[in-house]
């Protein structure tokens, strides 16, 4: 039973960084339409990011998880002014064509100038021991990385549920054609928002940063899991991406824990069946076509 | 060589014409009259992975290394050189198996290389293998790990110059198991290098009088590995040893610091590079033990090279470098020897020669697999406190003797 | 389309292109002679086994653009359909001895029945939710590879695929000649393609990508429509993976990785969306650069790539092939250009 518990917590410490990162990918796809194949590249640059900082500038985790975002926000923003921009009039696969091409160069750029073979990072201070209750030892680190990202998708959701901004920018989200149809000017919103969704995917890096490895790559596994989890949660569906990132965080753990060769194989059998029985996803609406 | 690339549409047309002489000739081999060598040079190509994973560990630096080797040679010999113009051309396969294909068909046949060095990937160094059978002409792995290459997929032309999977499961699981650590768990991913190599652990192991206990698989690729290492360390054995490589492996050791076994619990690593150390520092690796196929700061030999090549490329030797420049040296010394640059001729010389220079201590081209057979090491990475300079990471605990490193001919399966 | 994505103005389909059929039947006999010439003249002017990989990339781009371009489905896991028939291929030529077009064929055939129930899955969502379930399924065949050891080989690959031909020895042992052998398979795809495209069961795939409410109402079963252009496409793409496999004599997990589902879209579109011609001339440019910066010393092959990506989808979005039809259309004159526009319309 234990162990249980352990792989319970574990599903639920990983399900945070697919959370996270899934609800930046619903909330641009909401707004904009725009399905970011480079969020996966992103979550990378948060976790190189970090070691970057510690190495050049020697700021370390907690600074991190403060400048990081900020800094992919604006990168963010520049993306959307110079790239993404131009092609929202136009076919949604476009931008999931460009956002593609995007990310070949990122990988590439970033395996240039800080190698291949991976970058150091240190566990943050304060959070090297480990916690034991009851008959748990568990990572102190990854306690607070599974509580920190639960508490940031909450403040997110509070944020879109009691702010003006987040009811303007959960309004677009969930029906653009209605909110456009109240004189709310959903094009405002636009840029910052991706700016957000992108700042989401970095803080999951460098939560991941510590217990990870640092590499070029490392978000080219984790992009395809995300789409997993939006295709379960319903892409539209705010709620959807983080219950369906805790669901695939814990389906992985399990799967780990029980038959390890086919955890990853069980996530998308999982995506299968809720393609199956609930095309739309388990929190999305019907298609209306 | 490079800049005539850019012209290379223009030469696709020219050369078309030589590319079907070529075909139209028995297996698009050099034309033998014996003794001569083809198109008045000897080329020597370095195939290896110069963007992705393997670029640090081998990469653009062992293309140098190559270098070094032809200069050295070219000044040993000055006068009786067997050819003054001795060429060295590059390719990138980035880990792709079709491209390493391809390319090895190009240099081979449009490049006149005379042999192929490095090529890690194991699917890519196979790939290759089999067009050096079908070009008839030398190939020298040193960059993958796979015993295929000696075993059942091993043909005439083709050589493993540096480690195998074996080397690694004999260095670390016997000599750790001879050295006390009776009881083992090993956690490896589960896929057919993580299979074999915890295969080879188990053979060595139990022959070493240990056991493993228990052998938890993990899925590949993966990078949460903290269910498997409590589980591992759940009854408390002497060594956790890991089948992982790469990012994985990196994965692992920060979570299995993270663990707070690593105390009580030795970690041994199947597969490891200094690059590996080097890139997350030594502290995260301390007392790690894995097997090495050479050390740059192991004696006073290796240390006087490892200066030279650290005066071109700034950075030290992995293994694979040194290793590259050992095979280029001595298929120089081979085609010397033969007064040609004919595969089988160079064949003819490398089979069964004893070599010892800085990198074969007590080697031996093996002929009846191709197997190059050496001294290996055990390796324990140092704790930050104890690195006296940069990349000093490694003690060297014990000498694997070259007869006992790698696999007895009679298990290789290879018939050629 | 979901109700998100109609949100979006399209000023431009994903396929605003569709086939040239009003040519000249002249102007169209002599194109498809130069094109053949340019096809077997190949491997005169471009090393053989390259060759050979610009005609199984270029086929590959097709079967994706009959998805794409006609029909308004982008898959992101043709990988899948590549990779397996590839491996079957190599399977059947190992294990059989048949000659390699027996095998080749065995693989496209294995494809298709993969693709049904993929695509059965895959086309109960439109737009990018298609591309992410087809990517995720490729995933997962990807897992399902790396596990079956015995029958793929792992990591090490499926190794020494013979190109057994009748004891012929020249193909089976020269690039240029396996060339020619293999070419019939290759045409062979792509006929089937032109075929697909250009029969009535085309013109409903092509009502289906402008409006599949109203193909819907006309009373095509639109679903059932997709299905089996999936398959077709996927049996395509399966003679494409066999002719590759065989030609470099292995296949290994990289054809079934994601990325190579990336590059072959990537190719599609740099081609020339809904042009079907446009890939082949897309797997040109791509196989010849890759090539190149292999030799180049020039590390980073994703930072060229990438940034033509980024260039063609932000300015070039008919491809090669569209943007050239463009400037000869407008080289011949206004009334070409306003029949161009009245057929858009």
């Amino acid at each position: 039973m234990s162990a249980f518990i352990q792989y319970t917590l574990q599903g639920l410490a990983t399900g945070g960084f697919y959370a996270l990162a899934a609800l930046g990918l619903a909330v641009i796809f909401g707004v904009m339409g725009v399905v970011n194949f480079s969020h996966g590249a992103m979550y990378m640059l948060g976790a190189v990011g970090s070691a970057v900082l510690l190495d050049v500038a020697d700021i370390p985790f907690w600074g991190a998880l403060v400048i990081v975002p900020i800094l992919l926000f604006l990168f963010g923003v520049l993306v959307e002014r110079l790239l993404v921009r131009w092609l929202l009039k136009l076919d949604p696969l476009y931008n999931f064509l460009l956002t593609f091409g995007l990310t070949l160069l990122i990988v590439d750029l970033v395996k240039r100038k800080y190698g291949v073979s991976g970058l150091p990072y240190e566990l943050p201070a304060g959070l090297e021991g480990r916690v034991t209750v009851g008959g748990l030892s568990l990572s102190s680190y990854q306690l607070f990385a599974a509580f920190f990202s639960v508490a940031l998708c909450v403040a997110v959701w509070l944020l879109l549920t009691k702010t003006r901004i987040g009811m303007i920018v959960r309004a677009s989200t969930e029906d653009a054609e209605r909110t456009r149809a109240l004189g709310i000017n959903v094009g405002r919103w636009v840029t910052p928002v991706f700016g957000f969704g992108i700042a989401l995917a970095g803080v999951a890096g460098v939560l991941a940063a510590p217990f990870r490895a640092i590499t070029a790559d490392m978000g080219s596994n984790f992009i395809i899991i995300l789409f997993a989890v939006v295709v379960i949660g319903g892409l539209g569906s705010i709620l959807g991406a983080v219950i369906a990132g805790f669901l695939v965080g814990l389906v992985e753990a399990y799967g780990q824990a029980y038959a390890p060769s086919y955890a990853q194989v069980l996530i998308f059998v999982l995506m299968a069946a809720v393609v199956l029985v609930r095309p739309a996803g388990l929190f999305g609406r019907e298609e209306a076509s | 060589m490079r800049n005539t690339k850019m012209i290379s549409l223009a030469a696709m047309v020219a050369s078309s014409g030589l590319v079907l002489t070529a075909c139209g000739s028995a297996g698009g081999g050099p034309s033998s009259d014996g003794g001569k060598i083809s198109d008045d040079k000897i080329v020597l190509a370095v195939l290896n992975d110069q963007s992705g994973v393997y670029k640090d560990l081998s990469g653009p630096n062992s293309v140098e290394a190559v270098k070094m080797a032809v200069e050295d040679w070219k000044a040993a010999h000055k006068d009786d050189a067997v050819s003054k113009n001795i060429e060295v051309v590059t390719a990138d396969h980035q880990n792709k198996p079709d491209i390493a294909n391809t390319k090895a068909q190009e240099l081979y046949d449009r490049q006149k290389a005379d042999i192929i060095l490095d090529v890690p990937t194991s699917s890519a160094a196979l790939a290759v293998a089999t067009q050096a059978k079908a070009k008839k002409k030398v190939y020298i792995n040193i960059g993958a790990g796979t015993t295929a290459l000696t075993g059942a997929q091993c043909n005439k032309y083709t050589f493993h110059w540096a480690y195998d999977t074996y080397m690694l499961a004999k260095g670390t699981g016997g000599t750790l198991t001879k050295d006390g650590g009776k009881k083992w768990n090993v956690v490896y991913p589960d896929y057919a290098f993580g299979q074999d190599m915890t295969k080879s652990f188990e053979g060595q192991i139990t022959t070493a009088g240990g056991a493993i206990g228990q052998k938890v698989p993990t899925p590949f690729p993966n990078d949460n590995f903290a269910t498997y290492i409590t589980k591992a360390a759940a009854d408390k054995p002497d060594v956790i040893g890991t089948m992982h490589a790469g990012g994985d492996l990196i994965n692992f050791v920060k979570q299995y610091n993270q663990a707070g076994i690593s105390d009580q619990i030795k970690l041994a690593v199947g597969l490891m590079f200094i690059t590996d150390i080097h890139s997350l520092g030594a502290e995260q690796f301390k007392g790690v033990t894995f097997t090495e196929a050479w050390y740059w700061n192991f004696d006073e030999q290796n240390r006087k090279w490892a200066d030279k090549f650290q005066e071109r490329t700034k950075t030290r030797p992995s293994f694979a470098h040194a290793a590259n420049y050992s095979a280029a040296y001595n298929y120089l010394e081979a085609v010397q020897e033969a007064g040609s640059d004919k595969g089988d001729d160079v064949v003819a010389k490398l089979e069964g020669k004893k070599i010892n220079d800085f990198f074969l201590r007590n080697g031996e081209v093996r002929a009846a697999d191709h197997r190059v057979i050496h001294d290996a090491y055990l390796a324990e990475v140092k704790p930050a406190a104890e690195v006296k300079e940069e990349w000093d990471y490694e003690k060297i605990v014990a000498t694997i003797p070259a007869a006992d490193a790698f696999k007895p001919v009679a298990e290789s399966g290879c018939s050629m | 389309m979901s109700a998100q994505l109609t949100e979006t103005t399209r000023v431009e389909t994903a396929a605003s292109a569709a086939p040239d059929r009003k040519l000249n039947p002249f102007v169209r006999a002599g194109a498809l002679v130069i094109a053949l010439l340019a096809v077997l003249a190949l491997p005169w002017l471009i090393y053989p086994p390259v060759a050979m990989d610009i005609m199984a990339w270029g086929l590959f781009a097709i079967s994706i653009d009959l998805l794409l371009g006609f029909t308004g489905l982008l898959s992101f896991g043709h990988a899948m359909f590549w990779g397996t028939s590839a491996y079957v291929t190599g399977i059947i030529a190992t294990r059989s001895g048949l000659p390699f077009h027996v095998a080749i064929l065995g693989g496209a055939v294995v494809a298709m029945l993969l693709a049904v129930p993929t695509g059965y899955l895959a086309v109960r969502r439109t737009g990018i939710y298609f591309a992410m379930v087809t990517l995720a399924f490729a995933q997962m065949i990807f897992f399902i590879a790396n596990q079956a050891r015995d029958l793929t080989g792992g990591e090490n690959g499926l190794q020494g695929i013979p190109k057994s031909f009748f004891g012929v020895e020249l193909i089976e042992n020269e690039p240029f000649y396996f060339y020619y052998a293999a070419l019939p398979l290759i045409l062979l795809g792509a006929f089937i393609a032109w075929r697909t495209v250009s029969s009535p069961f085309g013109r409903v795939l092509l009502a289906i990508r402008d409006n599949p409410a109203r193909a819907r109402a006309l009373g095509y079963d639109v679903e059932r429509y997709k299905i089996m252009v999936f398959v077709i496409s996927a049996g395509i793409a399966g003679l494409a993976g066999g002719v590759f496999s065989v030609s470099h004599g292995f296949a290994s997990l990289q054809e079934l990785i994601w990325q190579t589902s990336g590059k072959v879209v990537l190719i599609t579109v740099l081609g020339g969306i809904g042009t079907l011609w446009g890939g082949p001339l897309g797997a040109a440019v791509v196989v010849l650069l890759e090539d190149y910066l292999a030799s180049s010393g020039f590390n980073g092959i994703g930072i060229i790539t990438g940034t033509i990506f980024v260039l063609i989808v932000l300015l070039f979005r008919k491809g090669i092939w569209g943007t050239v039809a463009d400037l000869v259309a407008r080289i011949r004159g206004r009334a070409a250009t306003a029949a161009q526009g009245k057929r858009d319309a």
